[in-house]
């Protein structure tokens, strides 16, 4: 990655009373980028995300937005970044067009051109003039959505953006962040702990436990080519494959082989040809969620399901 | 600044509440000028003394307050003012406003000042905490846009509310009085310090509210405070309207003391210096001016700091 990074997070903490939560963060974010930020609740997410976009003060160390400090040039940092800060609180008591114009307002240069440009863009055209209180969750969210990307952001953070979402919803949404993202080189910063929503969406996974940043990784790299074999008796066909070189391990009652595709045909032969019943041989995606935990640990991630 | 005031003056507006509170002022002036009218009407004012008789004795009480030797120079002022007026009055046959005359209602408007006062701090009190209690804080705090700038316009739009409703306050006084007492006959005296001159009543009702309104901008001030330090509304309204009514009583229960001096409810009512009424001996409306205004730096200091140095977590 030789191009520069469009943000820079550089040795983020923050101590709250004599408890550090958030313990020296380094993380670059890119142009045309998605990055995940998953964690357990509590690990910090939604306090690095505060204090990237000045709603918290850092302990220590700074953000840096194309290359301004959010600590030192709040207005001139903040001008590029668009944010959705959990559900899109807006006033309930204006119109959908208000509310637009109300943060158009704080901002340099946006014409009410832009403002239809953007209802378009989110398609909320004919609900636009009805008061936001009348609005359903989803159409909150677009209206959210719309008014972070008012001044056409280069850089868009947003805190569990699809809570309360539904399932054609979260897709869209899904998709309008990748077209964003793609076409127009906004970097995207996602934090969430649905961890099959970060997988479809994000390129690269950041991942916080207790307020350290534990591990980066590209998407691509967490898929390694596995196959699950359904074959009958188990133990002779583990030791068939095993037998072969393969690395195998028993998984819901199958075989698990870590192999490339091309050996597939393969070991199936020989399987054959030993008298093992094949059920069923299917390319097996470890979710995300499996490696997650086994990068957390179990515990902590339960927790977080209980919330 | 003009945009953010704008936008904070389109939030006020777009809210029922702001609405009913000026429509409520106007209802409560046209109906207390309306229930005075009727009452008058009911016991039919078998109230034979002249305007000489009451002048002359109301002339006799400031003479007699006159020889109080321990007055204070402001009060010694005001009397010498006020017995002067009377005499020219009856020298040269000058009757002053009767009270039920829309002249006199617009010289006194400044008595339902409390109301502004009240409203103001609904107003105060909400504009900060209920950003914080509806979320949108975090929305409009990560704006390309410095935290004082935001709270400042909050602030002019708070206080643009306190005077458009000292205005309707002073219009619909007027009109009030037009329909229910009419135009009365009179003329309008004052003392300017070395002889009596005759004033307009609507200077003279202009005065008297700009100068009233030192306790809404006060108390607005400190509701704002409270409101942004404790961002709660309820709470900042509350303790504002507690303090408005039992700040005043503490006056007293501290005159005895040098420290009253420096309390601000000795202070907020700027018009006991053209009343008489004046609780605290020795205090000039040069000092009442200075203590205001040192206490609302005061205020203003804490709610500044206190906003931008808060962490938002709501």
């Amino acid at each position: 990655m030789s191009e520069q990074a469009l943000v820079q997070i550089k040795n983020l903490s923050k101590t709250i009373g004599n408890k550090k939560i958030i313990k020296n963060l380094n993380l670059d974010l890119y142009k045309g980028q998605i990055t995940g930020f998953l964690g357990p609740n509590g690990a910090g997410k939604t306090t690095t995300i505060r204090m990237m976009v000045g709603l918290m003060k850092p302990s220590e160390g700074d953000v840096l937005i194309d290359g301004k400090s959010v600590k030192h040039s709040f207005e001139e940092s903040i001008e590029k970044v668009g944010v959705i800060v959990e559900n899109p609180e807006m006033y309930k008591y204006m119109s959908g067009y208000k509310n637009l114009l109300h943060f158009s307002r704080m901002h340099k240069g946006i014409s009410k051109k832009r403002i239809d440009e953007v209802i378009v863009q989110v398609g909320m055209k004919n609900r636009i003039n009805e008061k936001v209180g009348s609005y359903s969750l989803g159409m909150r969210q677009r209206l959210g959505l719309a008014q972070a990307l008012l001044h056409d952001p280069k850089f868009l953070i947003l805190d569990e953006p699809t809570n309360g979402l539904d399932p054609a919803g979260i897709r869209e949404f899904r998709l309008y962040l990748q077209k964003i993202a793609r076409e127009n080189g906004v970097a995207v910063f996602v934090s969430s702990h649905l961890l099959s929503e970060i997988e479809l969406l994000c390129d690269r996974i950041a991942i916080i436990q207790n307020g350290e940043l534990i591990d980066i990784k590209n998407v691509k790299e967490l898929q390694q080519s596995r196959f699950l074999f359904k074959v009958e008796p188990l133990a002779a066909a583990e030791e068939i494959l095993a037998g072969i070189g393969f690395p195998v391990s028993q998984f819901e009652g199958g075989l698990l082989v870590e192999t490339e595709a091309e050996h597939i045909p393969g070991a199936v032969k020989i399987l054959v040809n030993a008298n093992i019943s094949i059920f069923a041989v299917q390319p097996f995606k470890a979710t995300l969620e499996d490696q997650f935990l086994e990068m957390t640990g179990g515990g902590d991630i339960a927790q977080a399901h209980t919330k | 600044m003009l945009k953010l005031t704008q936008n904070e003056w389109m939030k006020l507006w777009s809210r029922k509440s702001s609405w009913i509170m000026i429509i409520l002022l106007a209802i409560i002036l046209l109906a207390s000028a309306a229930i005075t009218k009727w009452v008058d009407n009911a016991m039919d004012m078998n109230n034979t003394e002249s305007w000489e008789q009451v002048e002359a004795s109301e002339m006799a009480y400031n003479l007699s307050m006159l020889e109080n030797p321990n007055l204070s120079d402001t009060q010694r002022e005001y009397y010498e003012g006020e017995v002067a007026i009377s005499e020219h009055r009856l020298e040269n046959d000058l009757p002053p406003y009767e009270y039920d005359t829309m002249q006199q209602g617009v010289i006194e408007s400044h008595v339902m000042m409390s109301i502004v006062t009240l409203f103001t701090v609904i107003i105060a009190g909400g504009i900060v905490a209920a950003e914080f209690s509806q979320g949108t804080i975090k929305m409009l705090l990560t704006r390309p846009v410095k935290r004082w700038k935001i709270l400042t316009s909050k602030y002019i739009a708070t206080m643009l509310y306190a005077i458009l409703l000292a205005i309707v306050l002073f219009i619909v006084t007027a009109l009030a009085g037009l329909i229910f007492y009419g135009i009365g006959d009179g003329t309008f005296l004052m003392w300017n310090g070395s002889e009596v001159v005759e004033g307009s009543f609507w200077l003279e009702g202009l005065k008297m509210l700009a100068l009233s309104f030192a306790s809404v901008w006060i108390i607005g001030t400190f509701a704002f405070m409270l409101g942004t330090v404790f961002r709660s509304s309820s709470l900042a309204i509350g303790l504002s309207i507690f303090l408005m009514f039992t700040g005043i009583q503490a006056v007293f229960l501290l005159a005895d003391y040098e420290i009253v001096k420096y309390y601000l409810f000795t202070h907020t009512d700027l018009t006991q210096y053209y009343t008489g009424f004046i609780p605290v001996e020795d205090i000039t409306m040069t000092m009442s001016v200075i203590v205001l205004i040192v206490y609302f730096i005061i205020f203003m200091a804490i709610s500044y700091l206190t906003f931008s140095k808060r962490d938002v977590t709501a």
